[in-house]
């Protein structure tokens, strides 16, 4: 299997929205506070669906918000 | 016993969050997460004080063990605090309770059930095939109420160090 690791930017995101708070973040995706800290700091991967919302809060495609990238052996 | 306060006020009054990146200031731990130890709390005050009156009495074989009295009262004792306990919860945040559990809690709970069902299965087999040939009674009784136990425990254990490690 490929080893790849997932980042986002959902951070910078928040911060350039008008430094939007975790939880409002989360109401608005249908998340908890917890979970969008876990997905930003990257110790839980959102479903596809969750991702796309999180894309669309922030108007942004999916890959401005979330990437995945190979993991070096 | 005297811990058993001092842990129930470490699940209503947690006010530092170590979910916290630093970006937010401090916030109180999700409810779901609440909930998990409260139900890790009423299982040790209703079930540690069971299980330790009944092996006590059961090393003495001749003291009879009022073996339905003491289940239910344990049992009794864990719907009090549980009851208690989601009452008070509830009241606190009840945005939060009436929220219906998001991707990451139904991730969590998947892989403590999982976790446990393994735990239940192993106490199952020492129970139901390995007990019976050299006890009987209710020390297999007692067994399998422990096994139950314990895999309860793991549970709730799972899920709450998932939610403190943010998986």
């Amino acid at each position: 299997m490929i080893a790849g690791a997932i980042a986002n930017r959902v951070r910078l995101l928040r911060f350039t929205n008008g430094e939007m708070s975790q939880e409002d973040l989360g109401v608005r995706v249908g998340v908890t506070r917890q979970t969008i800290a876990a997905i930003e700091a990257g110790k839980y991967s959102p479903s596809l669906e969750t991702a796309f919302r999180i894309a669309h809060v922030f108007s942004v495609p999916l890959e401005d918000a979330f990437s995945w990238s190979l993991r070096p052996d | 016993m005297l811990t058993i306060p001092y842990f129930m006020l470490y699940i209503f009054n947690m006010k530092v969050d170590i979910t916290n990146t630093g970006a937010e200031p401090a916030r109180p731990m999700a409810y779901r997460e609440k909930i998990t130890w409260l139900s890790l709390g009423a299982i040790a005050v209703a079930f540690v004080p069971y299980f330790t009156i009944v092996a006590l009495r059961m090393q003495n074989e001749t003291a009879l063990v009022p073996q339905l009295e003491l289940y239910t009262i344990a049992v009794a004792i864990q719907l009090l605090v549980l009851g208690a306990g989601y009452w008070y919860l509830r009241r606190q945040s009840p945005g939060d309770a009436a929220m219906p559990p998001d991707e990451r809690d139904t991730a969590i709970v998947n892989r403590s059930t999982t976790t446990a069902y393994y735990v239940l299965m192993a106490g199952t087999i020492v129970v139901g095939c390995i007990m019976p040939f050299s006890n009987r009674g209710f020390a297999i009784v007692n067994a399998a109420f422990f096994a139950i136990i314990v895999a309860q425990v793991v549970r709730y254990s799972v899920a709450a160090a998932s939610y403190r490690r943010q998986a």
